[in-house]
């Protein structure tokens, strides 16, 4: 068993590291799938709304299967500004989302990515390589293993496993991302959130009213404004079959600055008139935290690829927060889909060193990912801005206050209305240069 | 010494759990290997490594389960039998006692190692009913076992004491957690245990009858326990806190 | 009945009381059962509980635990009594043989009950299940029923009446033994039996060496309480085992609970969370235990205690 060599070593079976295995396995590649958590999903306490349709790549129609991972397709989306009493909200639904594959689902990850292991498991099973492609969890992969600077197999304790190749899934925590040398060690603070995330229960009918759901419909709502206390984020709400995500993603140097602790924050977005009245009567069954990329590109290793190895997922840092949703999951799902399929090419070619693996990184620069990363570099940046979090959502929620008031009294033009709020929260000055900024940036 | 060890897989308790008109509504993927189970999986490997001998482990599931049939397999275990049940239909410990009673009818083996109970439901019947049903001596609730020529020795965590007991093979013994901590597999043994025997079983292939298989006890439905709710919590400094809760022990609970 | 300590168990005169409540309502009668090496010692401590008939068995062999025979002496007794109901308090020794005695009696049991009741069909009871986090209903039909119930599920009242006291023959070769009891090793545990105690002090990995375990001792000896310790505890040998509290180890209820330096994982909270009063002390404030405790204490436990015996010592005078 010494000399098994395997095509392919994926470590961690986060979204990035499922997708890419799930080709593997399509792919009859004799490969090691290696997760830390006692499951795949043991450690995965985020989720919220996979967008986008790869996952009909992996598994075709899973919309039809019973007991399928995902909890409820979104046909249903909000964007909130808030003040201290108020919100003010664009709101979107459509019919035309209730039609698969869905522009996005929502999952609960623990359960989610438990489920997609099982369907890799299926594809292995079905695969040439049956008995000797695995699923291995409650293993922590402590080192890539390299030879004159190509990649060659991983070592976990005192056993060390040889492969071809590695891609490595191991999310922002990205650790063996720096071992092998395409990150350096210190990352700013400046760049990394950290989410919090509270999942709180309802009767489903309950549920399933109070959100106007009809059978697996979903909404999803992103927060801007007093959400946040203050401090550099937002919040979000989805909904699942039974229960809710409701969460925020804070900046953690802002979070230190004004020495505040994200659970705080969150009993103070719940504490919030209207989502008070939103999510009454609800348990909290879990609380989890956990930390997100900020999606800067500054952030990016150097290079997601060497000869051997490629980096894909969040490891990567490859994340969209640009203010209408969290692309966080998708992205890692693309990559990895792209990165197996390097993989592919490179056994058949023989050839495994950077010239091949270069190949991943032009797919992905030719993709949705980086292309949206690059062109939105600027939308992530104003989002990052102290106006986004603060002034902005005071201005329309002081606007939305007076336009929708009628007080038996003459009136008034909202343009007048627009301006006096614009007075009282920002200058005219500050808000040219933000409109401005958010025109180019979107 | 041949080894059986019953292995159950239970829902992880620690797992969210829902009720939902009186239904338990679990997240079916969070299934794991019976905790008791696991050590009594660990303590047949530690005594054939020592003594030399074999472990099979023998499970009564659907075929979901066979996931935790494979932990075991990679923890070392060498062999493994999976008797199918289906999925849908809910077993007592009884039934379970006899599945396991008919299978064992014609094996050879030293020792059958279960849990002392099942995670999960807290049973702790499944062990002594199938001991009496293959009339083997037996003991419940070990924390040690050691072998001495054809005996097992028993430690067994009793009311106040422990008691040491030496039961004649073949025999029977239900084991806690606490006389271990069973290994988790390490890669080398998630490899293997793709390649180890695993035989499935009929139930209907083995000699049962209708009764045999028919609950005397069954679930009627679940409730939330009335929960406690959280009190007073006092972060001052410690002697403060300290001098308040004593004086409220004393004045509101009436406890002291 | 259980016995420890030269005592009936008050776990075991909890069931007789509720067992002979239940009699009543039904029209039938409720019998007691002692096997001891002293059983006839304890008729009469158990008849204030109102049996019809106490059946004693007293026999050398049961001066320590040990199933073969003492499964014997219950399939006499039942042969003998021919009881449709046959409730046990849920003692480690009990657990020891229900369910073999209930397969050799072709019986349904429902162990570790917290409440029962009888029906039409059978036995009703409620069932604390997935780490006591949740109660299953559970019927459980047949001629004959056994239950085995949590302590601290009922109270235990006198009620005397005219008790018949029979005694069984009973006698046991050593021959047929295919199990020999070498030894017992008798707790260094505390004296004080902790399914019965009304006050309880116990021990977490918070409390790291001998000064945390001398203020623990100082604590339960102004309470007068009994010493708990979780599995960190017992696990490591600071404890005896015997000490453990929760899921593999004892179910308590007392009227005092004082966690010190628990972190209140189910396994622990499933054997302590009907205490009536819980108290926690713990430097994490986020610590589990606090959603369930009545007064918790914030802070390092070794700045806590002292001052929190003084005060109590003040309290008891
Ligand atoms: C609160 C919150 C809300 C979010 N909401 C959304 C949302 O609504 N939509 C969205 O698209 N994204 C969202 N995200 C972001 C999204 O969760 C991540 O971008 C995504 O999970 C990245 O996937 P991944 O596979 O790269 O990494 P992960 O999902 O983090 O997976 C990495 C895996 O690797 C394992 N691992 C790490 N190191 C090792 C090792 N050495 N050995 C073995 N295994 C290892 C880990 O245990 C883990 O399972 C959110 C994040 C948070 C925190
Ligand atoms: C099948 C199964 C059965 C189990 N059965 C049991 C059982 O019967 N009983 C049981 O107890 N466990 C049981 N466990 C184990 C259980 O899950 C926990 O691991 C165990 O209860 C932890 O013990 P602890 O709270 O003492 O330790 P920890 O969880 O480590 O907690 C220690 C606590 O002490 C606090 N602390 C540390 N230092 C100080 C200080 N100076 N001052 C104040 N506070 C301090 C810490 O903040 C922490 O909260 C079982 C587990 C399994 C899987
Ligand atoms: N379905 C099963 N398959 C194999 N062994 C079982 C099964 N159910 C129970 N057991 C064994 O019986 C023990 C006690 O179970 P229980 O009586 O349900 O608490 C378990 O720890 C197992 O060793």
């Amino acid at each position: 068993m010494e000399d098994e060599r395997f095509d392919c070593i994926v470590v961690g079976a986060g979204v990035a590291g499922l997708a890419a295995a799930m080709v593997l396995a399509r792919n009859n590649m004799k490969f090691l799938l290696i997760e830390k958590g006692e499951f795949a999903g043991a450690k995965n306490v985020s989720g919220g709304v996979l967008w986008g349709n790869d996952l009909a790549r992996l598994v075709p129609e899973y919309w039809k299967e019973e007991e399928g991972g995902w909890e409820r397709f979104i046909n249903h989306r909000r964007l909130t500004f808030m003040d201290e009493q108020s919100t003010f909200s664009i709101d979107f639904k459509s019919a035309h989302f209730n039609q698969t594959p869905y522009t996005g689902v929502v999952v609960l990850r623990s359960k989610f990515d438990r489920w997609l292991a099982d369907k890799v498991q299926e594809a292995i099973d079905a695969s040439d390589f049956a008995m000797e492609s695995f699923i291995a969890p409650n293993i922590k992969v402590d080192e890539v293993l390299m030879e004159h600077d190509k990649a060659v197999g991983i070592r976990t304790g005192e056993e060390k496993f040889y492969a071809d190749s590695v891609i490595i899934a191991e999310g922002v925590n990205n650790l063996l991302t720096r071992q092998v040398g395409l990150q350096d060690d210190y990352v700013p603070a400046d760049h990394v959130l950290t989410g919090i995330k509270e999942v709180i229960r309802y009767d489903q009918k309950v549920l399933e009213d109070r959100f106007q759901l009809n059978g697996l419909s979903g909404m999803s709502n992103e927060f801007v404004g007093y959400a946040t206390d203050g401090v550099e984020g937002g919040g979000f709400l989805y909904t699942n079959r039974d229960t809710i995500s409701i969460g925020l993603v804070l900046g953690l140097k802002d979070l230190r600055k004004k020495r505040k602790s994200p659970h705080d924050i969150l009993n103070h977005f719940k504490a919030h008139p209207v989502i008070a009245d939103t999510i009454r009567d609800g348990e909290v069954i879990e609380y989890s935290a956990h930390v997100v990329s900020s999606g800067d590109k500054r952030l990016m290793p150097r290079e997601l690829y060497k000869d051997g190895i490629l980096i894909c997922g969040e490891a990567a840092n490859l994340l969209m927060n640009a203010g209408k949703a969290i692309q966080g999951m998708d992205y890692a799902m693309r990559s990895g889909i792209l990165a197996a399929e390097t993989i592919v090419k490179a056994k058949e070619k023989g050839d495994y060193t950077s010239r091949t693996m270069k190949e991943y990184r032009t797919a992905l620069d030719n993709s949705y990912v980086i292309k949206d990363m690059n062109g939105f570099q600027d939308a992530v940046h104003m989002l990052h801005s102290p106006q986004m979090y603060k002034d902005v959502p005071n201005l329309i929620c002081d606007f939305g206050r007076k336009f929708f008031s009628i007080r038996n009294e003459p009136t008034r033009k909202s343009r007048e209305l627009m301006s006096e709020s614009i007075k009282k929260h920002s200058s005219y000055w500050d808000l040219v240069k933000l409109g401005i900024k958010g025109a180019r940036s979107l | 010494m041949k080894f059986y060890v019953c292995i159950k897989q239970v829902p992880d308790v620690n797992a969210p759990i829902q009720i939902r008109e009186g239904q338990l509504i679990q997240d079916a993927s969070r299934m794991i290997l019976n905790a008791y189970d696991a050590s009594a999986v660990e303590e047949a490997l530690v005594l054939t490594e020592k003594y030399g001998g074999e472990v099979e482990v023998v499970l009564i599931g659907p075929d979901k389960a066979k996931e935790t049939i494979r932990k075991a397999l990679a923890m070392g275990a060498d062999k493994a039998v999976h008797i199918q049940a289906d999925a849908g239909k809910e077993y007592d410990s009884a039934v379970y006692a006899n599945v396991l009673a008919a299978y064992f009818k014609d094996k050879e083996y030293d020792v059958i190692a279960c849990g002392k109970q099942a995670q999960d439901t807290d049973a702790g019947l499944a062990g002594g009913m199938l001991a009496k049903k293959l009339n083997l001596p037996y003991t419940t609730n070990a924390v040690a076992l050691d072998v001495e020529d054809e005996e097992l020795i028993v430690t067994r965590q009793g009311d106040s004491g422990q008691e040491v007991i030496a039961l004649s093979t073949p025999c029977l013994v239900t084991c806690s957690n606490d006389m271990n901590d069973p290994r988790i597999p390490s890669l080398k043994g998630i490899m293997q245990s793709k390649r180890k025997p695993l035989e499935t079983v009929e139930l209907s292939s083995l000699d049962l009858d209708e009764s045999d298989l028919s609950p005397k006890v069954s679930i009627t439905g679940y409730q939330e326990k009335p929960e406690r709710q959280a009190g007073k919590k006092f972060e001052e400094e410690p002697e403060e806190g300290a001098k308040k809760v004593a004086k409220l022990l004393d004045e509101e609970a009436n406890v002291v | 009945m259980a016995i420890s300590d030269g005592k009936v168990k008050r776990s075991s005169l909890e069931v007789l009381s509720y067992c002979r409540k239940l009699a009543e309502q039904h029209g039938h009668e409720a019998e007691a059962v002692i096997v001891d090496a002293n059983a006839s010692a304890y008729a009469e401590q158990v008849k204030r509980y109102g049996p019809s008939k106490i059946y004693l068995i007293e026999d050398p062999v049961f001066q320590a635990h040990n199933n073969t025979p003492l499964l014997k002496a219950l399939a006499k007794v039942i042969d003998k009594s021919d009881p449709y109901l046959f409730a046990f308090a849920s003692t480690e020794s009990t657990k020891d043989i229900l369910g073999a005695l209930a397969a050799g009696q072709n019986a349904a049991v429902l162990s570790d009950v917290s409440e029962f009741e009888l029906t039409d069909e059978g036995v009703s009871a409620k069932r604390p299940v997935m780490a006591a986090k949740i109660l299953a209903s559970a019927t459980a039909k047949g001629d004959r029923i056994f239950v085995s119930v949590r302590s601290g599920s009922y109270n235990a009242e006198e009620a005397p009446a005219d008790t018949e006291v029979v005694n069984i023959d009973f006698s046991f070769d050593e021959s047929e033994l295919r199990s020999t009891l070498r030894e017992v090793i008798s707790g260094s545990g505390d004296k004080i039996d902790l399914s019965e105690a009304e006050t309880i002090v116990a021990a977490g990995r918070g409390v790291k060496d001998e000064e945390g375990r001398n203020l623990i001792a100082e604590l339960a000896s102004v309470l007068n309480a009994g010493i708990g310790a979780s599995r960190a505890l017992t696990e490591a040998g600071v404890y005896d085992p015997s000490l453990q509290i929760g899921q593999t180890g004892k179910v308590v209820s007392p009227q005092l609970y004082i966690a010190v330096g628990i972190s209140g994982a189910i396994q622990h909270v499933a054997g302590m969370s009907n205490s009536k009063v819980i108290v926690a002390i713990n430097k994490d404030p986020d610590a589990p235990i606090f959603d369930i405790a009545d007064y918790g204490i914030v802070g390092d436990l070794y700045k806590v205690l002292p001052p929190f015996i003084e005060e109590l010592k003040k309290i008891r005078g």
